[in-house]
């Protein structure tokens, strides 16, 4: 008779209870984001050791016919390295057009076999070979037995799901 | 119509009459066995797959005296603006070690480092003397263009030597194009039958390079016959050789200048179009 009156529960908990929980995974998310640490890369960080002002060397005071020098070579090598470029520049243009007049002659002669040249061929990438060294390798080499050990570091991140 | 339009086109290939003969009584005595039919739109060229197989360098061309000096001055400058590495403190320390014992005369700790700098250089120095490179210029030449290992700093290509009708003329290896396969097809075709499978090339790409074309002479031609074209494909050789043992003086390996010692003028003038010198 003096009792309260008997609260409802029904409609409001699962809402309060879905609040709790979403709640829960945005603090669980927040988390996740502060603690990913960045793989830090190795040549942009200066050691420590190369600090030292003992390891500097003396400025090197040149002469006055060695700076004209430097200066001249300089000027002779970008000469030279212009010159080079037109000449590849030139020689490429020639090998495109001798392509190009090949593919006409091959089109005024068969339509079929032009659009098969013109295909891409897929088996072409990746292609990978080794430059031109200093010296040819040599036959029979030996080369000096041991064993080495890698210390590289591996970084790994761990990466959450969400 | 056509005809007259390729006429003029065509105005460039038509003054090569010795050539032309050879090559034209070669087709016609080949043309019987073959049987190979004319392109299928009905034209009156023969069409031949052509292979430049090249050799590239395997070593790097000699500085020229202005790449060396611009090589030394950029050493110069990157040693003037580098710091101390640990090598050169301790030839440093040790330099200064040794003039203050002249001069002062007191002995210090005598469990110091025995090996010094210089010592560790001299065993460098002579481990480098002990390694034997090969040799840059393969001093075997002899004149023999038909090896591989000549010329190492540049490129070769394959020439060979055929004959047509009672004369012997180089060129680069083809192959007549047989119908059902493409030009590359056919480009690879003659290279397997040269080596006989034992070189391993690298075609690069499907398109043609390049083209020769000429025409028969007048007593060779007839309504379906008018000439040849030659179209080329590049391939980088990757491993192998060419091993014919049997035929000798046939094959020859050579670099773009020593082309004109072998390839006929206007053939030499289109086969130079797509191949770079460096």
């Amino acid at each position: 008779m003096r009792a309260e009156p008997l609260r409802k529960k029904k409609k409001v908990d699962p809402k309060k209870d879905q609040a709790a929980k979403d709640r829960l995974k945005k603090r669980i998310r927040k988390l996740e984001k502060a603690s990913q640490e960045l793989i830090p890369i190795e040549d942009f960080i200066t050691p420590v050791k190369f600090l030292d002002k003992t390891r500097q060397r003396p400025q090197v005071e040149l002469s006055f016919e060695e700076r004209e020098r430097r200066a001249l070579l300089l000027k002779r090598w970008s000469l030279y390295k212009q010159r080079e470029h037109e000449i590849e520049r030139d020689a490429i243009g020639v090998m495109l057009d001798a392509q190009q007049e090949a593919l006409e002659e091959l089109r005024l002669e068969s339509p079929e076999l032009h659009t098969e040249a013109i295909k891409r061929d897929p088996s072409l990438f990746p292609f990978e070979r080794e430059g031109p060294d200093y010296t040819p390798p040599i036959s029979n080499y030996q080369p000096p037995e041991g064993r080495y050990n890698d210390i590289t570091k591996i970084y790994t991140q761990v990466q959450f799901k969400r | 119509m056509a005809a007259p339009v390729r006429r003029t086109l065509l105005g460039l290939a038509g003054g090569w009459r010795r050539f032309e003969s050879l090559w034209a009584g070669s087709l016609g005595s080949r043309s019987l066995s073959l049987a190979a039919a004319p392109s299928s739109s009905g034209s009156p060229w023969r069409l031949l797959g052509a292979l430049c197989l090249q050799r590239p360098p395997r070593v790097s061309k000699p500085l020229t005296p202005l790449q060396k000096e611009m090589a030394a001055l950029l050493q110069q400058i990157e040693i003037e603006k580098s710091l101390y590495s640990d090598h050169e403190l301790r030839a440093l320390d040790e330099s200064q070690r040794l003039a203050r014992k002249k001069t002062d005369l007191y002995d210090e700790e005598d469990d110091q480092n025995i090996l010094l700098v210089q010592d560790l250089e001299d065993m460098w120095e002579q481990t480098f003397l002990q390694f034997k490179p090969g040799s840059r210029v393969t001093a075997d030449n002899k004149n023999d263009r038909t090896s591989l290992h000549r010329k190492l700093d540049r490129n070769l290509v394959l020439l060979v030597r055929e004959q047509l009708g009672d004369e012997y003329v180089w060129m680069l290896p083809q192959a007549e194009w047989q119908p059902g396969e493409t030009l590359r097809g056919t480009a690879q075709r003659a290279m397997a039958t040269l080596s006989e499978n034992n070189m391993e090339a690298k075609f690069l790409g499907n398109a043609p390079c390049g083209h020769y074309k000429f025409k028969f002479p007048q007593a060779m031609r007839t309504e379906s016959n008018l000439g040849a074209k030659v179209f080329f494909f590049k391939a980088l050789l990757l491993t192998g050789d060419f091993s014919q043992a049997g035929k000798k003086g046939q094959h020859v390996w050579v670099s773009k200048e020593e082309l004109g010692d072998y390839l006929k003028p206007k053939y030499l003038a289109q086969v130079r179009k797509f191949l770079l010198d460096l």
